[in-house]
């Protein structure tokens, strides 16, 4: 028998998890026996409900208060107690953070074999086996477990396509399981998880950036470059001095203090090019500049520059463009 | 007999309560790590002789408290035989009083009282009544030792000039006797313990501002991270502190509403090192984040009159924050710049290149150049920078000097020591003094004022003792007759790498009269300039709490109402026109070179008739 271990995070089940389903389909068409898919920790129902989805014979929903955070104690524990009542022969896992926190010591626990970062199934005189790269991807491995079952393996990220997962005819039985996991036995403490604090607008995955500085002169000027911007289907973006003058939110000022962008053109408007804003923008790759003064810096950095009134300028291109 | 005994026991208990909390606190400096430095006397007792004895420092910035504490420091001085005269006749151990040498020595001594008295009610008047922001809440116990000092004066008067006689002389006199006593008790645990370890403080204090020692890697030092990792000077540093809050309120976070108040610190080292707390983290002592908001100008470690060096302390903090990879994001990728590329902008080196070529310099050669210029991250990848290089050059070139550069230059690591990645200034620093003794570099020419402390101060500690000169200086020198006439209002803003930490407030000023500048003063000027707010790795990091410095000083440069800043240093350039632009004002800000050029060339330009002026290029 092999057993997915699916993971979850607040009850949302990672896409990895069904990479895992397909390398536990696929390795089952090898080795033979059904394929179970266990879900672990808290408010777990709706992830088990959606992988049930795939064609397996069996969800386990392994629960306890223990586990409704992660906690590499917990989790061994549980998974521990399922695998010795469950026996299977092969344990699969999503390669993810939390597979390379706890999995390695499940594998202590259990005294068993664990092939990581698996990206391929192979066969070794009709017994399966995984591959894996080594030597920094320069050779690949095909490693053959050797010891006492269950032979743990986590799979690489996008090595087992999700869509090839087979999904069955009727959703599969989910059976719930109580794992023996005492609270005192953890020793982590689990803090709020890490979120980094998302930019509402991620400039340096534009293709294009439309720029302005104080060439603008002032805020009721914004919409010409905002039009030019819908023109090109570019980002808008700013120098410090627009930004601290509030015309445009911080999370558009680009260079040393704010983001640092590498667009395939960056259209500076009316910005002289203060090393401050050029470190944010110097990698992009055709740099156009568009400034009344000859001597700005920024013809230094750009690939094409045009001295002149950025209000002449700027609505001739919009209408080239529109046309 | 019994009035000796009972002043020998008062004396025993009170010497004996003094001496516990001294005991206490000099076994703190004698555990504590690191080791005083006492290399150049002379210069060390100079500066005691100026600060200590003539009380120079105290006086210069606030003219009027000075003196009075000077009057109460020399009162004080002259009373010590008095005093210990008094009490080995109270103690019947032996008596001069009598003497006719004593009474001329008490005769000299009225003179001082007065002073003392006038000075500290003068003190006292501002410390209760006008209460400056400088001296914190108002503490009952300075209050109480004002008193103390105010009576002891009294006490001599009346005994002196006989006022008192009888038993109302006797009061009088035990008076004074005990007020001493108790004096000497509060002493230790108070900002009065500056009285004691002042003099010795000011001799150990560096004679070079803002002088971080090297890290020996050998012996696995990291910097320092906990109260116990503080070393001897700090302690004594954190024990010497006077309160007067001068640091403070020459402070440029401090006066721009961040957290950072150098004061502070050295009192938090304080309390920690009392209360024991040896293994308490620095950081959680000190307020959140003010470790990052030094810019290193140095204006705290140059105000102290009792001989603190704060940067030192702070910048040991940082390293050892930075030694576990707690250094703010903005460094974190200033420090990747500084490795991949050797530039703390992280610019390719062919950009150098070009502006090497574009401006017609030499690769140095000890036999053809006199020196070795340096340019310097912004000398070498900063556009505007480069305008006043080539400005530099034309005037160095017109008066003979022959410089060159080196083919490739990195870093001088300034940036990677003010910030505590020591590691990273050192790897920099041993190999640009390798390609210095390489190519026979005797002389170094820098405009750049950062650089100057590097290679001139901080490369020492390696042996390398080039002479190392900013173009301001050399350019002053050498200038001449500059042939401009007419004049043009300017405000200076003194860099605080060139001014503080050199000295050369003169030479700017100099050589913009030569070039016809009418020069305006800001507040905070010369030797005392107030920050950009670049220096200290804060040039990477524009999001400052409360206002930002380069504003500040940006509004105190304007105020002046002169339409043009000069400056002579990349990185206030850099600071001063960011402000501009956001202020969108328009003052002008121009580098000391570019407008000294500027000024020859239209003055030139005025001088020859107009048909020799080279006709302009056609528009293509």
């Amino acid at each position: 028998m092999i057993l997915v271990v699916a993971e979850q995070r607040e009850g949302k089940l990672n896409r990895a998890s069904w990479e895992a389903v397909a390398a536990g389909q696929k390795l089952a068409a090898k080795a033979g026996g059904p394929v179970k898919v266990a879900v672990v920790g808290g408010g777990i129902d709706a992830a088990c409900a959606e992988i049930a989805g795939a064609a397996v014979a069996e969800v386990l929903a392994v629960g306890s208060p223990a586990l409704e955070s992660y906690t590499a104690d917990g989790f061994v524990a549980a998974l521990a107690g399922l695998l010795a009542s469950q026996a299977p022969d092969y344990a699969v896992f999503p390669h993810t953070y939390l597979a390379r926190d706890f999995v390695p010591k499940l594998a202590a626990r259990l005294d068993c074999p664990l092939i990581a970062d698996v990206v391929a199934l192979a066969d070794a005189g009709g017994q399966p086996a995984f591959t894996r790269l080594i030597f920094q991807g320069k050779l690949a491995a095909d490693v053959v477990p050797d010891g006492n079952a269950p032979c743990l393996v986590t799979v690489q990220a996008g090595a087992f396509s999700a869509d090839s997962a087979e999904r069955g005819t009727a959703a599969a039985p989910v059976t719930r399981v109580a794992a023996a996991v005492e609270a005192g036995a953890i020793r982590q403490t689990p803090e709020a998880p890490f979120r980094e604090a998302k930019q509402a607008v991620d400039l340096s995955q534009a293709a294009r950036i439309v720029a302005v500085g104080r060439g603008i002169r002032e805020q009721e000027k914004l919409p010409l470059a905002e039009e030019l911007a819908r023109a090109l289907g570019a980002e808008l973006a700013a120098s410090r001095p627009i930004c601290d003058a509030g015309w445009l939110p911080l999370e558009r000022q680009v260079g040393s203090s704010g983001q640092t962008v590498a667009p395939k053109l960056y259209l500076a408007l009316g910005i002289s090019g203060a090393i401050q804003h050029a470190v944010g923008m110097k990698a992009s790759k055709t740099i156009v500049a568009i400034n009344k003064d000859a001597e700005a810096p920024i013809f230094e950095l750009a690939d094409y520059g045009i001295v002149g009134d950025l209000f002449e300028v700027v609505p001739a291109l919009i209408k080239e463009l529109q046309r | 007999m019994l009035p000796a005994a009972i002043l020998a026991l008062l004396v025993v208990v009170f010497v004996s309560l003094f001496a516990g909390q001294v005991y206490t606190r000099l076994r703190l400096v004698r555990r504590a790590g690191g080791s005083f430095d006492t290399a150049n006397a002379p210069a060390r007792a100079s500066r005691f002789l100026r600060e200590v004895v003539f009380q120079t420092k105290v006086i210069a910035e606030k003219p009027i408290v000075g003196v009075a504490h000077a009057l109460v420091f020399w009162g004080f001085v002259a009373f010590a035989g008095y005093s210990a005269s008094q009490f080995l006749k109270g103690l019947r151990l032996i008596d001069i009083t009598g003497t006719a040498a004593f009474h001329l020595y008490s005769l000299a001594l009225v003179p001082f009282a007065v002073g003392v008295i006038a000075g500290i009610l003068f003190l006292l008047v501002r410390r209760v009544f006008l209460r400056p922001e400088a001296l914190g809440p108002l503490s009952g116990e300075s209050v109480l030792i004002g008193g103390f000092i105010a009576t002891l004066m009294i006490t001599f008067l009346l005994e002196f000039f006989h006022l008192v006689e009888g038993p109302a002389g006797a009061v009088n006199w035990w008076l004074h006797a005990i007020i001493i006593l108790v004096f000497l008790a509060l002493i230790p645990n108070s900002k009065h313990f500056h009285l004691v370890l002042s003099p010795v403080t000011v001799y150990l204090k560096s004679p070079v501002l803002g002088d971080v020692r090297n890290l020996d890697f050998e012996k696995e030092e990291v910097g320092i991270e906990t109260v116990g990792q503080l070393e001897k000077k700090h302690v004594l540093d954190a024990f010497t502190c006077v309160e007067c809050g001068r640091c403070q309120m020459n402070c440029p976070a401090y006066a721009t509403g961040k957290l950072l108040n150098p004061k502070k610190l050295i009192l938090q080292n304080e309390t920690a090192l009392l209360a024991g707390t040896l293994d308490a983290k620095l950081v959680e002592v000190y307020d959140p984040g003010v470790l990052w908001q030094c810019t290193t100008c140095g204006a705290c470690e140059n105000q102290c009159p009792v001989g603190i060096e704060h940067l030192p302390l702070i910048i040991g903090a940082r390293r050892g924050l930075v030694s576990n990879g707690d250094a703010p994001d903005a460094l974190g990728a200033m420090y990747n710049q500084l490795e991949r590329r050797g530039n703390i902008w992280g610019i390719t080196s062919d950009v150098r290149q070009k502006f090497v070529t574009s401006a017609g310099l030499e690769t140095f050669d000890a036999s053809k150049h006199e020196y070795l210029m340096w340019l310097g991250c912004a000398g070498s990848y900063e556009a505007d920078f480069q305008k006043s290089l080539r400005s530099l050059f034309d005037i160095l070139r017109a008066r003979g000097v022959t410089f060159g550069v080196l083919a490739k230059e990195r870093c001088t690591g300034d940036p990677a020591k003010r910030t505590g990645n020591e590691y990273m200034f050192q790897e920099l620093a041993t190999a640009n003094i390798a390609e210095f003794q390489a190519a026979g570099v005797k002389k170094i020419l820098t405009a750049c004022p950062h650089c100057l402390k590097t290679l001139g101060d901080d490369y020492k500690k390696f042996g390398f003792e080039a002479e190392v000169e900013h173009s301001a200086v050399l350019v002053s020198r050498i200038a001449g007759d500059l042939g401009v006439t007419g004049t043009q209002d300017v405000v200076l803003h003194d860099p605080c790498y060139l001014a503080r930490y050199a000295g050369h407030t003169a030479e700017p000023r100099d050589l913009l009269a030569k070039a016809g500048a009418v020069v305006k003063e800001p507040v905070r000027n010369e030797h005392n300039p107030f920050c950009c707010g670049a220096g200290g790795g804060l040039l990477f990091e524009e999001h400052e709490e409360g206002t930002r410095i380069s504003q500040q000083r940006f509004e105190q440069l304007q105020a002046t109402g002169a339409p043009t800043i000069i400056t002579a240093c990349p990185f206030c350039s850099i600071m001063l026109k960011g402000a501009q632009a956001s202020a969108n004002a328009t003052t002008e800000v121009v580098d000391l070179m570019s407008f000294v050029d500027g000024r020859m060339k239209s003055a030139a330009a005025a001088a020859s008739p107009p048909a020799a002026r080279p006709t302009p290029p056609s528009a293509p």
